[in-house]
């Protein structure tokens, strides 16, 4: 088993409101090496509600990544990042979009917000489970991240 | 002077001088616009035939009239008009003129100051012309652009839509399908495999003919305005993007000279590409040589893409053009039938023409025409 440059298994926040996608996020993430925790948040509101520790997120981990669907109910994914990298507590957090929209206006969105990147769901399974599972190996085995986040 | 009726007085003027007076009546009188002869305070003296015409008053009807009375709710403006005059010498204004009848027209109004050799004005010009149907012309393309616009509009978000919410669905029926079937491996039967396999398949081609439809919608949709162009950088970007393939089949491109135009560039490069990946795909048994080049012909460029590949038989030469129009199966040649309607739809944004020469198993040529620049210096 692999340990990751952070020297224990890397928090992920997924914040996606298909279940499907959740499904297969875990599926991809489960088989891969690197270890991992997967806490997952069904919109928009869930999503502050975890980063900011409040309700029954009280106890939860600051999250080392977040994976963002743009399109979620309540609050949409957009805002979710705007709010993310305009808190001076939580946008050194990597955000990664993670959504199936290809359109330019949601890209070009996107990183004026200050997405660290943009990625579109691939329509063939190997490939989206390829995706997830490089994500972990970039952030975690090839990225430097801060070591002592608040 | 009071009046323009040239005087029979022999005496008066030189014949010379007498011939031209009676000419340049005849051009005042029968000149296209009609023209009113004022004095300072506005009162008519002289009048042409096209006045009678426009406004339906005869000469006699409005001599020593002020003409403020042919000005519909505009007293003013020709007060300040004339007020104007007497720092500028030519003022224009849209008014509406009176008929006798009744009914109002739109005009070009057109007020001069004929000044005396002292520099005093003497008398008012008022020229103007009947601009109604202009000024119809003129909102009915306004409207239309509007309409053009919001429709548009509409096409974007149904693309929009089309990208997202359609690709959704469509990736969970794909990507479970394919989990099941590795999950499952040797667990269900040989059907089942194949059967999943349908399945995936499906969703897998109805992602391309998705993509492939948004590209046809952005042709027009998404534009950006024609600009110079280096239609040899157009087709070098495709082949850039084309790398991979043209390395596999081991392709030779031969380029021609290539011209400057006015053109979407992006949309050229489509272009090039879509006929490029036609002609590599649709290769036969030698490795696949493809030739460009560009011919000035009467006033456009004829661009062609040639290639020595299987070749297209004559029946079906406007057929391929059309909206999923396939010749093979997708087991046979992979793909959706839109890259060349894709094709069509680019060239007729540039206002040209795209056609095909062919024998079947003796390769194809594609053409297409892009107007040249009407400037020199581009």
């Amino acid at each position: 088993m692999n340990i990751n440059s952070l020297g224990r298994p890397a928090d992920f926040l997924l914040v996606e409101d298909n279940p499907g996608d959740v499904r297969l996020t875990q599926e991809a993430l489960k088989s891969h090496k690197v270890q991992n925790n997967l806490h997952v948040a069904t919109d928009g509101e869930e999503a502050m509600a975890f980063l900011r520790r409040q309700g029954k997120y009280a106890n939860a981990p600051r999250p080392d990544i977040i994976l963002l669907d743009l399109n979620l109910p309540r609050k949409d994914g957009r805002e979710v990042l705007a709010e993310i990298k305009s808190d001076p507590n939580l946008k050194a957090i990597p955000v990664v979009i993670i959504t199936s929209s290809e359109a330019e206006q949601d890209v070009v969105k996107s990183y004026n917000l200050n997405a660290n990147c943009y990625i579109t769901k691939p329509v063939n399974l190997d490939q989206f489970i390829k995706v997830v599972q490089s994500i972990n190996d970039f952030w975690f085995t090839i990225v430097k991240l801060p070591s002592n986040p608040q | 002077m009071d009046n323009f009726d040239i005087p029979l007085v022999p005496g008066g003027y030189s014949r010379d001088d007498f011939a031209k007076l009676q000419i340049f009546e005849k051009i005042l009188k029968g000149n296209v616009e009609g023209i009113i002869i004022t004095g300072t305070c506005g009162n008519i003296e002289w009048v042409n035939n096209a006045f009678s015409a426009l406004t339906g008053y005869t000469k006699d009807d409005v001599l020593g009239k002020n003409l403020s009375f042919l000005f519909a709710g505009a007293k003013n403006v020709h007060k300040a008009m004339c007020q104007k005059l007497n720092e500028v010498n030519h003022q224009e204004a849209e008014n509406w003129i009176c008929h006798k009848e009744g009914g109002r027209f739109l005009a070009k109004v057109t007020l001069s100051a004929v000044r005396s050799d002292a520099d005093m004005i003497t008398h008012h010009v008022v020229e103007f012309s009947n601009i109604t149907e202009f000024r119809h012309a003129q909102d009915e393309l306004a409207r239309r652009t509007k309409e053009l616009s919001r429709s548009n509009q509409e096409l974007e978000q149904f693309a929009y839509v089309a990208s997202h919410d359609l690709q959704e669905p469509l990736r969970m029926v794909a990507s479970y399908t394919q989990l099941i079937a590795q999950r499952y491996r040797g667990k269900l039967d040989k059907d089942a495999d194949e059967f999943i396999g349908y399945a995936v398949d499906g969703a897998i081609r109805m992602q391309a003919i998705i993509n492939d439809l948004l590209a046809l919608s952005r042709v027009n949709t998404r534009t950006t305005a024609f600009a110079r162009t280096d239609t040899k950088m157009a087709l070098d970007k495709a082949l850039a993007n084309l790398r991979l393939v043209i390395e596999e089949t081991g392709a030779n491109i031969i380029c021609g000279a290539l011209p400057v135009l006015n053109a979407d560039s992006s949309q050229l490069t489509q272009l090039f590409q879509n006929l490029i990946s036609n002609a590599l795909k649709f290769r036969g048994s030698n490795s696949p040589c493809v030739q460009a080049g560009a011919e000035l012909q009467g006033g456009e460029w004829v661009f062609h893409v040639c290639d020595n590949g299987i070749g297209i038989a004559p029946e079906y030469f406007e057929r391929i053009f059309l909206m999923f129009q396939r010749l093979h199966s997708k087991q046979e040649y992979p793909g959706t039938g839109m890259g060349l309607t894709i094709c069509k739809k680019i060239v007729d944004h540039h206002g040209g023409r795209i056609w095909v020469k062919s024998e079947p198993g003796k390769g194809a040529s594609f053409y297409f025409t892009i107007p040249a620049a009407l400037k020199e210096d581009l």
